[in-house]
């Protein structure tokens, strides 16, 4: 290949360096085949480019005889060219020179031809690979001829080093192109091509036919789970699975198409090594989570992780690599939280009375994201078992759909009342043959970004009375918040005062707050009972008061009595 | 007019520190529950003055049980079993309060030493210090720490029952309050009674049998 392109370079070069002979009359190549190879039989000569590319002028006429072009002349490939005026053209750079020179291929071959073969299919393409990639210049030669000799993958590459593509059923192109310096730094560089890619074969080249490039990765991703079992068993638990996959791998059309599989994190070729991904430029997440990333990389982790505290947490510490999950109302952030910062819970206890409940109950970032928006979520759990009640039990025991449900629960925007809230759980209970569930209220940050907002610890919540009063704003964000069983989240928004209702205060008889979660109708007993204690004294001395006269007349009538006796 | 001996030292003791316990409770307690309303210290701080006062009353309430079951006179806290006898004389204190003390009539009821208290004051401090009280100390410790507690909760009802009737008793507590403390007015004088509760003795009229 290398010979064969340095061959038409140094054919097409030739005619650049000739002298200049302005004016002269035009000779047919042919008859100053002589005069050409005068200057192009010469391996010393080079013809340099404005960029500074060099190309050397060297033609081997002997190879360029056994070729199947070998009875032609120059001029029949280079009829713009002659002695008089070569060299008269500049190039901005080798490539660009190249190009030019291969126009020349369409001269006999035309496209309708090179068409009819699938290989030259997108050779009309923009940045198609030119003629002289594959064939050669001089030494022109079907590909076929020589690249059998070629050993392991620089066979594959032989066109796939090529700036090829294809475009897909949908429309969409697909690059096949494989630079071979990534696929050399990346950790599969000791496989082979079909190791990976195995219906392909030196014999075989099957056509795959893929709609979308979507479907082209997730079918390549399978390749991925023939050595990293494990790793796939764990994605399988993942949120990006479940949204990619839905439920089984039946159901991949109905997946959410951003869901990233293998090849969206890791890449095709360029797979790095896990040292890679442990740097904030080298994360995958940001890919599609930039939003997110941007507010984690402001955060005291994100800024300690920056300056190359290696211990600082990245997007895998608390949502794992492959069993990636959503960790919003789960134990699974706390644990994270907890695993690095190990006896948190003693600290907190000297200041914080319960502590272990405020922290089960009240999510890290509820605190330590001081300026962030929060809110209640009640979560329907299971008494029995303390485990979320998920909402696949709600609707088989409610015999709905999900759209039913959400309808239900959307309350036509207008949130969920202390009625309907009340009624979920009564219908639970009655309905479900032993079920036993009752809301559990905690509280979080309302948005998701939020949580990876982390800030130093001096600037935490530490106030009590920032959530211990009723008019604490944290109060008036009342979520319903179900679990799925993929370990996701349906939120639905709740009327505040359903955590001051007489009407679901059974159904959350375990959720209370000092001071937040009051229930009306007992502050207006209380008032009620109050005012009847200071009533009686006061009724009683004004009953004193208008009956004194009376009492005065006795006590006279009783004195007189004593003196008469 | 005669002296009677009332209130033993014990009792005396048991009295005030409950009265104290009471009102730092209630007004701790209004403030926990009320922060918007009453905002006198930090909310930790009164969370902290409660609970030391709330088992202030545990100890307290323990004293007074064990002396009054140990000296035998618990008996004056609680109703005759005889039912018809009791609310006769239940309805002729009412008539008292309600009429007779108004129109210059004699208290019917006569305290001593074991029988301190009038039908009336019978009902409700046995409510109080058999039924109203025990509950509430021990709905405030399962209060004071729900997680250790979180079983007895569960079995209660939930914590929202168990605050509610921590809540309702407290309510309850502060209202007779205002009615106690207008009582202890009603003696010969108006402050009879509660010198009688510094000194033990009390001054009454004497009635002949």
């Amino acid at each position: 290949m290398k010979i064969s392109i340095f061959s038409a370079w140094c054919a097409i070069s030739l005619i650049f360096i000739m002298p200049d002979q302005v004016g002269a009359k035009k000779i047919p190549l042919l008859e100053n085949a002589e005069v050409c190879m005068g200057c192009h039989s010469s391996k010393e000569a080079d013809k340099v480019f404005k960029n500074k590319d060099r190309i050397s002028v060297f033609v081997s006429e002997n190879d360029f005889k056994n070729t199947v072009h070998g009875s032609l002349n120059c001029n029949d490939c280079h009829p713009t060219v002659s002695p008089e005026t070569h060299p008269g053209r500049a190039f901005d750079s080798k490539r660009a020179f190249l190009k030019d020179a291969s126009g020349v291929c369409r001269n006999c071959h035309t496209d309708s031809q090179l068409r009819a073969k699938p290989n030259h299919a997108y050779l009309a393409e923009k940045d198609a690979p030119l003629c002289i990639d594959c064939h050669g210049a001089h030494n022109v030669r079907k590909v076929s001829e020589w690249k059998f000799s070629l050993k392991g993958n620089q066979y594959c590459l032989t066109c796939h080093r090529q700036n090829i593509s294809k475009t897909l059923g949908a429309g969409e192109k697909l690059s096949l192109h494989v630079d071979p310096a990534y696929l050399a730094s990346s950790v599969h560089n000791k496989h082979a091509c079909n190791d990976c890619h195995t219906e392909f074969t030196r014999e075989s080249h099957p056509i795959k036919i893929f709609p979308t490039r979507r479907e082209h990765s997730i079918s390549l991703s399978d390749a991925c789970r023939r050595c990293h079992a494990d790793k796939y068993t764990l994605s399988k638990g993942s949120t990006h699975y479940n949204i990619s996959f839905h439920v089984g791998d039946a159901l991949i059309s109905k997946g959410n198409p951003k869901a990233p599989v293998c090849t969206d994190c890791h890449g095709f070729h360029t797979v790095s090594p896990k040292t890679v991904f442990e740097i904030l430029s080298g994360v995958p997440c940001r890919k599609c989570h930039e939003d997110i990333f941007k507010i984690y990389a402001k955060s005291v982790h994100g800024t300690a992780r920056a300056k190359g505290v290696h211990q600082a947490p990245l997007c895998s510490s608390c949502h794992f690599v492959h069993e990636i999950n959503f960790t919003a109302m789960t134990d699974r952030i706390r644990s994270a939280c907890l695993g690095c910062h190990k006896g948190v819970e003693n600290l907190h206890s000297k200041w914080l009375p319960n502590a272990e409940l405020h922290m089960s109950v009240v999510s890290c970032a509820a605190c330590h994201v001081p300026a962030s928006e929060k809110g209640i979520f009640l979560q329907l759990v299971d008494q029995k078992t303390g485990e979320p009640f998920t909402q696949e039990q709600v609707m088989q025991l409610l015999g709905t759909s999900y759209e039913e449900l959400s309808e239900r629960l959307n309350a036509h925007g207008q949130g969920i009342d202390s009625y309907e809230l009340s009624y979920i759980v009564k219908q639970l209970n009655k309905r479900g043959a032993g079920a036993n569930v009752t809301y559990l209220g905690k509280m979080d940050v309302n948005r998701y970004s939020d949580a990876h907002q982390l800030s130093i610890k001096k600037n935490a919540v530490k106030e009590c009375e920032s959530c211990h009063k009723s008019d604490s704003k944290f109060f008036k964000r009342v979520t319903l918040a179900i679990i799925k069983g993929d370990g996701g989240m349906s939120r639905y928004s709740a009327k505040p005062d359903v955590l001051r209702s007489v009407v679901s205060a059974l159904s959350s008889r375990q959720f209370y707050v000092l001071g937040g979660t009051r229930l009306t109708i007992v502050d207006w007993a209380g008032i009620l009972i109050v005012c009847c204690g200071l009533l009686i004294p006061v009724a009683h001395i004004t009953l004193r008061v208008l009956t004194a006269p009376a009492r005065k007349s006795k006590k006279l009538e009783e004195l007189r009595k004593g003196e008469k006796r | 007019m005669k002296k009677t001996y009332l209130h033993p030292l014990p009792v005396r003791i048991w009295h005030w520190v409950n009265a104290f316990c009471f009102i730092i409770l209630i007004i701790t307690g209004l403030q926990i529950r009320y922060r918007e309303v009453l905002s006198l210290t930090k909310f930790k701080t009164a969370v902290d003055i409660h609970n030391f006062f709330g088992f202030l009353l545990i100890a307290d309430f323990l004293l007074w049980a064990a002396y009054y079951v140990f000296m035998g006179k618990i008996k004056i806290y609680i109703p005759p079993l005889n039912l018809k006898k009791f609310f006769s004389g239940c309805l002729r204190q009412a008539k008292y309060y309600g009429y007779g003390l108004l129109m210059g009539e004699n208290n019917p009821h006569h305290a001593s030493s074991d029988n301190k208290f009038n039908p009336l004051q019978q009902t409700a401090y046995f409510m109080i210090m058999l039924v109203l009280l025990p509950f509430q100390l021990v709905t405030g410790i399962l209060l004071w720490d729900i997680t250790t507690f979180s079983d007895w909760i569960r079995l209660l009802g939930g914590i929202k029952i168990v605050d509610f009737v921590h809540v309702i008793i407290f309510f309850f507590s502060t209202a007779f309050l205002f009615v106690h403390v207008y009582l202890t007015t009603l003696g010969l004088t108006p402050l009879e009674h509660i010198k009688a509760m510094f000194t033990g003795y009390e001054e009454m009229e004497e009635h002949g049998n």
